[in-house]
């Protein structure tokens, strides 16, 4: 008989073995073509120039209402809502009992009693299951991100999403605005005018300029998106497209994919048992070298995400006690690694070798090749830390990867990664048959790019470099 | 009497040359970019070349027709090589469905379903003199063609050059219908409307020019070693034999479904068609039998990648853009069609736009030129009949030389073109140039990386004299002077690969199992 859920799928399997050979595919970025123009210069234009990145269509929405609204969601994320008035955003870090991330995205608040979350699925969920246990006053409407394969049908949202980000973006909004914008903070909501409409905004940066995050009703988006496009010609604006898209977290330091450290622990179990057969949590991969029995060693903790900063104590939250418990221990640490380049070439060249067996594929400019990625990091035999999120960039001209290491690894480590997976690789769908390899990879500060560092505005990436 | 499309002409010329604006409104508003004083001065010399896309466009939006927008460019080079149009797209496919390097060895390997039903046009044309306008339009004999056999269509202009090359099919007395890009398909349209023909003609436009979600026919091709084993599980019974390009009709799924015999990957193969709405349960039908043949679905990076491996040219440039004899096709062709939006991409630069036009021979069609018949084109064919020809040929190319091409993205400086994967296409109509002892010796076409072979190949068209397998030549990766202004143009360096010259098609068992009397075989 099918398993009814996760929990079910668990009792005979175990959970590293079945999301190591899951056959989800790839972790696509679905709607927006692969390439508006090329992926080279849609990167280059946001440190060039600007862009507009279409973010309509890869995340889950989730809309808290009612008079519990705030309460509920605070009760789900480490950080304080003591200052979080209406027309602010949070980065909204839910973590389960035992102290570990289930995901993490922005929470806007909308207005009096009205949040809205948007991100990765395991946090949608996660919000849904605690919203359901009936002990909130509360309203819930989820907005599932657009199919991965339409296959020519038409997709749908609640919300377009837009950014404008780059030098330039602040000139293209003033423009669009007609007349200029007060600074506002980062991560403030605001309006703006575009084509006629009042739109909400929200300030951001992602790509280490001032920028703004906008959205509104799904229906009007194409007019939004024309109207910016047009204003943006004389600033070069460029349309990001899906191949691009997700490696700009490669020069400002997000790491997009923890695995929502479900897995294990009877306090999670109810939520297991929730969480149906086709959901992220059961049908999501794990890809890498990285290769424990313990699912647990693939959980990360907020500390090490680079957000320990976050955490505050000042209200009740799910892994309130765990967190306090781990808080004095020493921490992992967010870095990035620089791929050494005659290692990365030397495994490009094994694709035109018949006499060698090929090394795994390294796709450009992102090459992940599961829902969440997982390469060991050695410094000689031992396992010193984790990369979890690979690609390259047309700025940084190098291949990088986000990731965490051990308290004692410094910048400008030299370490190894091992790129591929064990014995020819597992069944996900993604995975050819291949050797495994080394890559020296050195260590470097977390965002990568200067210009990100010393720029952005507030926040964990910021923190993360003092 | 002639019946028109029943698509306003206007529709028509919108075709393939908003796939553009339609698909990529960013590209487009980047291409309409003028140079702005407060930016800094790389950002200007950027906007700059952009704005070199901008010029051919507006002066394009005044134009009527093809023959208008040529006259307000410099050359159809200049226009066609800064044109804003990316490689053609393969849409309602996933970019994978597993991954790239096992759907290319599954071809080889066990058998995989290729579905054609989105990136392709249909043209049916139907009538009592149909049988006529086809042939008169064929360098192909028509004398032993009947109702369930196909062709390969390779309709050429009055000087003897490749206008475009689709599959013809016969399906019945009268009914007729053609497969593939726009070029011959506007070329046929063009002879129904304006000559004495009693046709109907009607296109069905592909997928990227369409948002219906629909088409007329689905289209799929089951292919690779074990692919006669699911087609005889899907049947329940050993197949028909069928001979190459003749067609049979077949229930699938309850569905009455049109079978081609066929081999794209140079196995036998059939490719499968009927009315859409039956297309996903013989789908389902196909992948299913398929489970114990290890069929995989392929995606569409993927897809575009076995021609290299068959030796078939996706990509000849259509010959309309020169001569007093296609004046009047000029003037019919719409301002905003596939000719008029084309992209030629690649290092091979002449301003004559001749040097980019294709005899039958260089494309390896020589063989179907039969004077049987009067058709467009046969003089000028006769007088080229007794050569010299081009040969088409494979280019192998040099593993370091491409290991250190591909390393240059990771350098600071002289960057070469990106090589893309496994396609590294990156226009309608790719030309790059090749040399030897010093010279520009031909042209290569399609470019992409095989995991069957670890080899990056290209089909390439050469002088004679260095056609010989084995031969060295340099193949010339880039565009001059940091590129044109097409969108898939990056500023790059030029760089020099070195290429090994070796039979089209490349692959082993394309070469010696392919159909008699087809172009693959009479190549090798």
């Amino acid at each position: 008989m099918p398993e009814k859920n996760l929990e079910e799928m668990l009792k005979t399997r175990n959970p590293v073995e079945m999301l190591r050979n899951s056959q989800i595919g790839a972790y696509i970025y679905p709607v927006v073509p692969p390439e508006f123009t090329n992926w080279r210069d849609e990167q280059a234009a946001w440190r060039k120039t600007a862009v507009l990145f279409d973010q309509s269509h890869h995340m889950a929405e989730m809309m808290v209402t009612g008079p519990d609204a705030f309460k509920f969601m605070n009760y789900l994320t480490i950080n304080s809502f003591a200052n979080f008035p209406v027309n602010r955003a949070k980065q909204f870090v839910p973590c389960s009992h035992d102290g570990y991330v289930i995901g993490d995205g922005i929470i806007f608040h909308l207005g009096e009693n009205q949040l809205n979350f948007v991100g990765r699925a395991p946090n949608v969920d996660w919000i849904q299951f605690h919203g359901e246990s009936g002990k909130f006053n509360i309203k819930m409407e989820r907005d599932d991100r657009s199919p991965s394969r339409p296959g020519g049908k038409p997709v749908t949202r609640r919300h377009y999403r837009y950014q404008v980000q780059g030098p330039n973006a602040w000139k293209i909004l003033e423009k669009l605005n007609g007349g200029t914008i007060p600074e506002v903070k980062f991560f403030t909501m605001d309006t703006i005018n575009i084509a006629g409409r009042k739109v909400r905004c929200l300030r951001h940066g992602m790509a280490g300029a001032p920028g703004l995050e906008v959205w509104g009703p799904y229906a009007e988006g194409d007019e939004i998106r024309a109207a910016i496009l047009e204003a943006g010609t004389e600033f070069g604006i460029v349309a990001v497209g899906s191949r691009a898209y997700a490696t700009n977290t490669l020069e400002s330091g997000w790491i997009p994919s923890p695995l929502p450290a479900v897995y294990t622990g009877e306090k999670q179990k109810a939520f297991r048992e929730w969480s149906k057969p086709d959901s992220y949590v059961a049908i999501g991969s794990i890809a890498g070298s990285f290769v424990s029995g313990n699912i647990e060693d693939y959980y990360s903790t907020p500390y090490e995400m680079g957000y320990g900063g976050f955490i505050k104590f000042d209200h009740d939250f799910i892994g309130r006690e765990a967190l306090e418990k781990k808080k004095d221990k020493p921490h992992r640490h967010k870095v990035t690694f620089e791929w050494n380049t005659d290692d990365v070439a030397k495994i490009f060249r094994s694709f035109f070798d018949p006499e060698v067996e090929n090394y795994k594929y390294i796709d450009l400019p992102l090459s992940n090749y599961g829902s969440a990625s997982f390469d060991t990091i050695k410094k000689g035999n031992k396992t010193v830390g984790l990369s979890m999120f690979s690609g390259t960039t047309w700025n940084t001209r190098r291949m990088l990867s986000l990731g965490v290491v051990d308290p004692d690894i410094k910048q400008g480590d030299v370490l190894t990664l091992v790129w591929g997976e064990e014995n020819g690789g597992t069944k996900k769908t993604t995975v050819e048959r291949h050797k495994q390899t080394e890559i020296r990879v050195r260590v470097a500060p977390v965002p990568y790019a200067s210009e990100v560092r010393e720029s952005y505005g507030g926040g964990w990436r910021l923190k993360q470099t003092a | 009497m002639a019946f028109s499309s029943p698509l306003p002409i206007a529709e028509r010329a919108t075709e393939r040359g908003s796939d553009f604006e339609k698909k990529l409104p960013g590209a487009s508003a980047l291409s309409r970019r003028v140079a702005r004083a407060d930016l800094s001065p790389q950002g200007r010399g950027e906007l700059k070349r952009m704005a070199a896309g901008t010029r051919f466009r507006e002066k394009k939006m005044t134009a009527k027709n093809l023959a208008q927008v040529l006259q307000a460019v410099k050359s159809p080079v200049e226009l066609l090589r800064n044109q804003q149009t990316g490689p053609n797209i393969y849409p309602g496919v996933p970019a994978e469905y597993t991954n790239w390097r096992d759907e290319q060895q599954a071809w080889q390997e066990t058998s995989v379903l290729f579905n054609q039903s989105y990136h392709m046009a249909d043209l049916a044309v139907e009538g009592p003199d149909a049988f006529k306008l086809l042939s008169r339009l064929s360098m192909n004999s028509f004398k032993n063609f009947e109702p369930n056999k196909a062709k390969q269509f390779v309709p050429c202009s009055p000087d003897g050059y490749v206008i475009g090359d689709v599959i013809l099919f016969y399906l019945a007395e009268n009914k007729f219908n053609l497969v593939g890009r726009a070029p011959a398909l506007n070329w046929i349209t063009y002879h129904a409307e304006t000559c004495q023909y009693d046709v109907k003609v009607e296109l069905d436009q592909r997928s990227a020019l369409r948002s219906d979600g629909r088409r007329k026919s689905f289209r799929f091709q089951v292919q690779g070693p074990l692919a006669m084993k699911v087609i005889g599980k899907i049947l329940g019974k050993t197949p028909p034999e069928l001979k190459f390009f003749n067609m049979t009709p077949l229930t699938i799924a309850g569905k009455t479904v049109h079978a081609l015999r066929h081999g794209m990957a140079g196995q036998p193969g059939w490719e499968l068609f009927g009315p859409w709405d039956d297309g996903e349960a013989v789908r389902g039908a196909v992948m299913k039998a398929g489970e114990e043949f290890g069929l995989r679905l392929v995606g569409g990076r993927a897809y575009s990648s076995n021609a290299l491996e068959s030796g078939w040219i996706p990509s000849p440039l259509p010959a309309v853009y020169s001569g007093d004899s296609m004046k009047a096709y000029r003037e019919w062709l719409p301002a905003a069609g596939y000719e008029a939006a084309a992209s030629i991409g690649g290092s091979f630069y002449s301003d004559n736009v001749e040097d980019y036009y294709f005899t039958p021979w260089d494309m390896g069609y020589g063989g179907f030129a039969k004077f049987d018949h009067d058709f467009i084109g046969r003089e000028a064919l006769e007088k080229m009949s007794n050569g010299p020809h081009r040969k088409k040929v494979t280019l192998a190319l040099d593993d370091e030389d491409v290991t250190r091409t591909i390393g240059s993205t990771f350098q600071k400086h002289n960057r070469a073109k990106f090589i893309d994967w496994p396609s590294a296409v990156y226009s309608m109509h790719p030309f790059d140039r090749v040399t030897a002892d010093g010279k520009t010796i031909g042209v290569s076409t399609w470019i992409g990386y095989t995991a069957n072979e670890g080899k990056m190949l290209t089909l390439a068209v050469l002088d004679a004299d260095y056609a010989e397998p084995g031969t060295e030549v340099v193949f010339v990766w880039g565009e001059e002077n940091g590129g044109s202004a097409k969108p898939t143009v990056e500023r790059h360096t030029q760089t020099h690969i070195r290429a090994i010259v070796s039979p089209a098609p490349y692959v082993e068992v394309v070469r010696k199992a392919y159909a008699p009397g087809g172009w693959r075989k009479s190549e090798a």
